[in-house]
C-alpha cells in the first residue's frame, strides 16, 4: 500500500439541525480509509408537510455510510457529547438502531475529548465532594447538566404564562440538545472497547491515535484544552476552582428530586392575596434563570468539542465540531503555541463551519481573517455547513443559527455547501466534496 | 408620665447570623449579633412598611406561610441568639434575617443621606424572597420590585441558604437603593459604570460586615495575635489584611463564592502599583468593580493601622484586641457612610471611578470637614492613586474635591422653598441658567429628582443640602453627531446602513408582491438616530446657592471614546430604527461573576 493519500473525499450527510461527515482518504490501488465525524441530529426538515422521524432517517444515512466505507470504518470521532452530534449512534428505537449498523462496519478507532474518558466519569460519581476544580469535579458537572436538562423540558413543556413562546421553545431546544443520551454513549464506548479496536480520549496537543489508521495523514489536536491548560490562562483567576461547579448545583440537586414545573404550585400553604403578584413574578424568574443556566452549560458542553486539523498532501482540513470561542481561544490566542497554530490555520483548504455557523463558533479575527485563501479565485477555500434555519436564536438579537452575516461570508468568499436546502428524499443523503492532495 | 404620651421606640433589636453559617464560635455554633432595626408593626409575611417578605419557592411550587416574627428580641426562640446550627433550617429565622439586613442598610442609607430613601419603582415595599428559587444566585430585579436569593446543594450535601450571608444581603439590597439613588447606572456606558453598581455593593456589604464589633473581634481572636492583646506587627495593615481580610475570607463556605465572587479575599490580593485597569481581564464589567473594592479595602486598613499606630503611648507594644476592634468598626462605619453620602455627588449618567472619588472625598469633606481622627480622606486618595485611579477633580483647599461652582448664578425668577422639593422649579432654575451651566440645547433636559437632606456629622455637626439630579438625551445621526464633534465606529455605521438597505429591500419586496410600484410607494428614510446621554447633579446649600455643579456633557469629548466601547462591548448594536443598547442585568451579571466568564465581542459575527 503506498504511504499517501491521493484525494479526500468528504460527504455531507442531510441530519437537519445535527452533524455528520463521512470523510474517505482515497489511496493508490483504490484503497479507501474511512472515518465518520459525528452522527446526530436534534431536528429533521420536513419533508412537504409531513414531519420525518429520526427513526426513519438515520438508518437511511447509516446504511448508506456502511455501503460507502464498505462495512468497514476506520475511525468514529464523537466530536462531542451534544445529542446533534452523537444521537445517530444510538441503538435503540428513537434512532430506528442507526448505532448498530455504524457499530457494525467495526471501527477501529473511537475518539471523543478528554471529558468523555467513561473511567474518569465513573469517579465523577464521587466528585461531588471535591474542593477544587478537579477534572472527576468537572466530568461529575457534565454528567448532572442531563439532569439539568430534563428538568427544563419539562419547564418548556409546561411553562409559566408570563414566558413567551420563543424562550419556552428555546428552553426546550436546549433541553432536548443536552439529554443524556445513554444508548449513544454506550454504543461508542462499546465500539472503543471491541476487541481490535481502540478508544482515544484527546486534548489539545494530545495524539488522536488517527495517524497510524491513516498513512501520510497528520491528524493535530487542537482542543479542546484540559483543566491544567486552561487553568494557566489567568493571571488574576477570577472565581475559586470549583466555581463552575457551584454553578451546578441546581443541576445536582435535581438528581432524585420530584421538581414540580414551574408557576404550577403544589405544596405548601395557600398563598395569600397580597403575595401572589410577587409569586408570579418569582415563579417567572426562575423560568429565566433556568433558560440562563441551561445556555451556559450547553455553551460549556459545545467547549468541550474536539478542534481536529488533518494534514495530508499539502492540504489542511478543519473539523472543529461545536467549539465556540472559549475552546478555540487557548489554541489561538493563550497556549504557548498559539502563533505556530494560527500560521498552520492561515493555510486551510477545507473548513468545517462550526457550530452549525452560529454567531460565536467561527472567531471572526482570530481565526476567519486568518484563512489565507478566503476570497481566491481558485484555490479557494471551501466550506462545509450543517444546519437547519429557525432552530436556534433569533435575528433581532442577533443569535440565529445560521447566523447571516457568517453565511453571506461564506457564501461570498468560499465555496460552501450547505446542507440546508438540500432534499430530503433525494437518492444521495449527502453532498460530496472531492480534495486532491499534491 | 402616662401611657398615652410614652413614646415609641425608634428602633429595635433583632438577631441576625454575624456573616454566615460557616462563621462558628469556638463551641461550634454560629456566631450571631444583635442589630437594630426601624421598629414597626410588622403584619405576618413580615410586611412592613418598607419590606414584604413572599416565602414562596418557584422551583418546588412552594409557598412556605406567611411568617410572624417575635415581637421583641426577648420572645426570640433561644435557639436563635444562642447560633444553635438547627436555625440554618429555620424558615421562620430565614425571613428574619433576610427582613432585618435589608432594614439595616435601609437605614443605614437613610442616616447617611438624611432623608428617605424610596425605591428605584412607584411602590413602596421592596418585596423579598429568602428562598425564591434552586440556583446558586441572589439578584436585585427592577422590573420584579424585588429581591430574590436563591438555595443550593453545598458540597457536603447540606443546602446552602444565601439568604441567610449577611454580605450577599446587604450587597442585593445595596443594589436596590443605588438603583433607587441613581437610575440610570444600569445603563450601558463607561466600563467603569457597569463595573460600579458590582463593586460598590461589595464596598458597601463589606463595610457592613466589618462594622460589627464580635465578629471583628473574633477575627482577631483567630488570627496569630493572641486572645486579649496584640502585638504591633499584627496591627500593621499587611497583618490586618491577613486576619480580617484573608480570615474571613478562608472561612466563608467558598461555595458562596458562586454567589458573591470573591471580592473579599480579592480585595487583599489584588496588589496596589499595577496597571490593573487597563489589564484586559479587568475590562470585564464583574470583574473590574473588584479594583474598587481593593482600593476602598485596602485604604480601611491603612486607615485603621494609622489610627491605632497614632493612638498609642509611645513606649506601647501591645495593643487591647477589644480596643483594635473597636476602632476597626468605627472606621469602617465611618467609611460607609463616606461611600453612601457620595452618591448624592456622583454625576447621574456616565460615571467613573476617578468621579466616584471625587464625590466620596466632597461628601465627607462637606459632612465631616474634621478628619484628623481617621484621616479617612487621606488614605482613601492614597489608595486609590496606588490602583491607578485619580480623582476628577482636586482644589487647592481639599486634594481631590469637586470644584464649588462660582457662584454667578440666576437666581432671580425662582423661589427657594420650592427648589427643595419641585423638579418644575428646578427645572426653571437650569432653563434660566443654561448657557452658564454649560447645558446644551438641542437635547431633550429632563430633572430626574429634588431632594433636601439634612446630613449629621459624627461630631454632631449638620449640614442641610438639597440635591438635584438631571439628564440630557440627543437623539441624532451619524452626520448630526458629527458636527458635534462626536465619531461613531465605521463598523456601526456600516451596520447601521445595511439594516436600513435591509428594511428597505423588503418593503420593496411585498410592495411588488401586493402589485404595487415599488419606487411609487416607497418613502424617503429617516436617517437612524444614536442616542447620546448626559446629565449632572446640583448640590444647593441651605441657603439654595449652588454649591457644586458635578455633570457630564451631552456632546462631551468623550461621547467618542464611550460609543467605541460599547460598540466593541456589544453593548451597542444597530438596527433599521437606529441603535440599540443592551442594560446590564444583575443576576446575568452575578452569574458571569460566578463562572469567570470572558467575553471576546470582536471574535462575534
Amino acid at each position: 500500500m503506498a504511504a499517501k493519500p491521493v484525494c479526500v473525499e468528504i460527504r455531507a450527510y442531510q441530519v437537519g439541525f445535527g452533524d455528520c461527515f463521512l470523510l474517505s482518504f482515497v489511496y493508490p490501488k483504490d484503497d479507501r480509509r474511512h472515518v465518520l465525524i459525528d452522527f446526530g441530529t436534534t431536528e429533521l426538515p420536513r419533508r412537504g408537510n409531513q414531519a420525518v422521524k429520526p427513526s426513519e432517517h438515520m438508518p437511511r444515512i447509516a446504511n448508506h455510510i456502511k455501503a460507502v466505507c464498505q462495512d468497514k470504518l476506520s475511525a468514529v470521532v464523537a466530536s462531542h457529547r451534544h445529542a446533534d452530534h452523537i444521537s445517530g449512534f444510538a441503538t435503540d428505537g428513537k434512532s430506528g438502531g442507526s448505532g448498530k449498523i455504524i457499530a457494525a462496519c467495526r471501527p477501529q478507532l473511537v475518539l471523543q475529548p478528554w471529558t468523555e474518558d467513561p473511567k474518569a466519569a465513573r469517579d465523577a460519581r464521587s466528585a461531588t465532594a471535591d474542593s477544587k476544580r478537579s477534572p472527576r469535579s468537572f466530568l461529575a458537572g457534565l454528567n448532572a447538566m442531563h439532569h439539568l436538562a430534563q428538568h427544563a423540558c419539562n419547564v418548556a413543556l409546561r411553562p409559566p404564562a408570563s414566558m413567551s413562546a420563543a424562550a419556552a421553545k428555546q428552553l426546550r431546544f436546549l433541553g432536548m440538545d443536552n439529554i443524556k443520551n445513554r444508548s449513544a454513549v454506550e454504543n461508542l464506548i462499546a465500539m472503543g472497547e471491541r476487541a481490535g479496536a481502540r478508544a482515544v480520549w484527546a486534548h489539545h496537543g494530545s495524539s488522536s491515535g488517527l495517524e497510524r489508521l491513516l498513512p501520510g495523514v497528520k491528524v493535530r489536536v487542537l482542543g479542546p484544552p484540559d483543566l491544567s491548560q486552561t487553568e494557566k490562562i489567568r493571571k488574576m483567576r477570577s472565581s475559586d476552582p470549583d466555581q463552575f461547579w457551584q454553578l451546578l448545583g441546581s443541576a445536582r440537586a435535581l438528581r432524585g428530586m420530584r421538581v414540580a414545573p414551574i408557576a404550577h404550585p403544589r405544596a405548601g400553604r395557600r398563598v395569600p392575596a397580597e403575595a401572589r403578584w410577587f409569586r408570579d413574578r418569582v415563579a417567572d424568574l426562575s423560568a429565566q434563570q433556568l433558560l440562563e443556566i441551561v445556555r451556559v452549560l450547553d455553551d460549556q458542553m459545545n467547549n468541550t468539542s474536539l478542534i481536529l486539523l488533518f494534514e495530508a498532501g499539502g492540504k489542511k482540513l478543519l473539523f472543529p465540531g461545536d467549539a465556540q470561542i472559549e475552546n478555540w481561544s487557548w489554541a489561538l490566542q493563550d497556549a504557548p503555541d498559539h502563533e505556530k497554530t494560527r500560521q498552520l490555520l492561515a493555510g486551510v483548504d477545507f473548513y468545517k463551519v462550526g457550530h452549525h455557523g452560529s454567531r460565536n463558533a467561527t472567531p471572526k479575527t482570530l481565526l476567519w481573517e486568518n484563512f489565507a485563501k478566503r476570497g481566491r479565485a481558485w484555490g479557494r477555500l471551501q466550506t462545509a455547513l450543517s444546519t437547519l434555519k429557525g432552530k436556534h436564536g433569533t435575528p433581532a438579537k442577533k443569535t440565529e443559527v445560521p447566523r447571516k452575516t457568517l453565511l453571506e461570508a461564506l457564501q461570498n468568499e468560499t465555496d460552501l455547501v450547505n446542507t440546508e436546502g438540500h432534499p430530503l428524499a433525494s437518492q444521495e443523503p449527502c453532498q460530496t466534496i472531492t480534495i486532491k492532495f499534491d | 408620665m402616662s401611657e398615652g404620651t410614652t413614646p415609641l421606640p425608634a428602633t429595635r433589636r433583632m438577631t441576625v447570623i454575624a456573616q454566615d453559617p460557616s462563621i462558628r464560635r469556638p463551641d461550634g455554633r454560629i456566631l450571631m449579633a444583635a442589630i437594630d432595626v426601624p421598629a414597626e408593626d410588622l403584619m405576618p409575611g413580615p410586611i412592613g412598611y418598607r419590606v414584604q417578605v413572599v416565602d414562596y419557592d418557584a422551583s418546588t411550587g412552594r409557598y412556605r406561610g406567611a411568617h410572624a416574627l417575635p415581637v421583641s428580641a426577648e420572645d426570640e426562640p433561644k435557639a436563635w441568639a444562642a447560633g444553635d446550627p438547627a436555625i440554618a433550617g429555620d424558615f421562620r429565622f430565614h425571613a428574619q434575617n433576610a427582613y432585618a439586613l435589608v432594614m439595616k442598610t435601609l437605614a443605614r442609607f437613610e442616616f447617611a443621606l438624611g432623608r428617605r430613601v424610596g425605591w428605584s419603582f412607584k411602590v413602596h415595599q421592596l418585596k423579598v424572597a429568602p428562598n425564591g428559587l434552586m440556583d446558586a444566585n441572589a439578584f436585585y430585579s427592577r422590573r420584579d420590585e424585588g429581591l430574590v436569593f436563591g438555595y443550593f446543594p453545598g458540597r457536603g450535601g447540606k443546602t446552602v441558604h444565601t439568604c441567610l450571608s449577611h454580605d450577599i444581603v446587604v450587597h442585593e439590597t445595596t443594589h436596590a437603593l443605588l438603583d433607587a439613588l441613581r437610575e440610570r447606572y444600569l445603563d450601558p456606558s463607561d466600563p467603569d459604570q457597569a463595573a460600579f453598581h458590582e463593586g460598590y455593593a461589595d464596598v458597601i456589604a463589606l463595610l457592613s460586615v466589618f462594622s460589627q464589633v464580635e465578629l471583628v473581634a473574633e477575627l482577631l481572636r483567630r488570627g496569630p495575635g493572641g486572645r486579649e492583646t496584640l502585638e504591633d506587627e499584627h496591627v500593621l495593615a499587611a497583618a490586618l489584611g491577613e486576619t480580617i481580610l484573608f480570615g474571613l475570607a478562608e472561612q466563608m463556605g467558598d461555595e458562596m463564592n458562586a454567589v458573591r465572587g470573591d471580592a473579599l479575599r480579592r480585595s487583599a490580593r489584588i496588589k496596589p502599583g499595577q496597571d490593573w485597569l487597563n489589564d484586559p481581564e479587568f475590562k470585564e464589567p464583574h470583574r473590574r468593580g473588584e479594583i474598587l473594592v481593593a482600593a476602598v479595602m485596602n485604604g480601611f486598613l491603612e486607615a485603621w493601622t494609622s489610627r491605632l499606630q497614632a493612638a498609642k503611648a509611645p513606649e506601647q507594644k501591645r495593643h487591647v484586641l477589644r480596643r483594635v476592634a473597636e476602632e476597626g468598626c468605627d472606621i469602617a462605619n465611618a467609611l460607609a457612610t463616606m461611600w453612601i453620602r457620595a452618591l448624592d455627588y456622583m454625576p447621574p449618567v456616565h460615571l467613573r471611578f476617578g468621579d466616584a472619588l471625587s464625590a466620596a472625598i466632597t461628601a465627607d469633606l462637606e459632612a465631616r470637614p474634621d478628619d484628623s481622627r481617621f484621616q479617612l480622606r487621606r488614605h482613601m486618595l492614597a489608595s486609590f492613586a496606588a490602583y491607578g485611579i485619580e480623582p476628577a477633580s482636586t482644589r487647592e483647599d481639599a486634594p481631590g474635591a469637586w470644584r464649588h461652582e462660582p457662584g454667578r448664578m440666576n437666581y432671580e425668577r425662582v423661589r427657594f422653598e420650592s427648589m427643595r422639593t419641585d423638579k418644575d422649579e428646578v427645572f426653571r432654575f437650569l432653563w434660566h441658567n443654561r448657557r452658564k451651566l454649560a447645558l446644551r440645547e438641542g437635547a431633550y433636559t429632563e430633572v430626574l429628582s429634588v431632594r433636601p437632606c439634612i446630613r449629621v456629622g459624627i461630631d454632631g455637626f449638620t449640614l442641610h443640602e438639597t440635591v438635584a439630579e438631571y439628564y440630557q438625551v440627543a437623539r441624532l445621526t451619524p452626520a448630526e453627531l458629527g458636527q458635534k464633534g462626536i465619531a461613531l465606529p465605521p463598523e456601526y455605521v456600516a451596520e447601521l446602513e445595511r439594516a436600513r438597505s435591509d428594511t428597505q429591500a423588503r418593503r420593496e419586496q411585498s410592495l411588488r408582491a401586493a402589485g404595487e410600484a415599488a419606487d411609487a410607494q416607497a418613502e424617503p428614510e429617516t436617517d437612524a438616530v444614536t442616542p447620546v446621554y448626559g446629565g449632572g447633579v446640583l448640590i444647593f446649600d441651605e441657603y439654595g446657592k449652588l454649591k457644586y455643579h458635578v455633570h457630564n456633557d451631552v456632546f462631551g469629548s468623550r461621547q467618542t471614546q464611550r460609543l467605541r466601547y460599547l460598540w466593541s462591548a456589544g453593548l451597542l448594536r444597530a438596527s433599521a430604527e437606529g441603535a440599540r443598547f443592551a442594560p446590564e442585568r444583575l443576576a446575568a451579571l452575578h452569574r458571569q461573576r460566578a463562572i469567570g466568564a470572558r467575553r471576546f465581542p470582536a471574535e462575534g459575527w
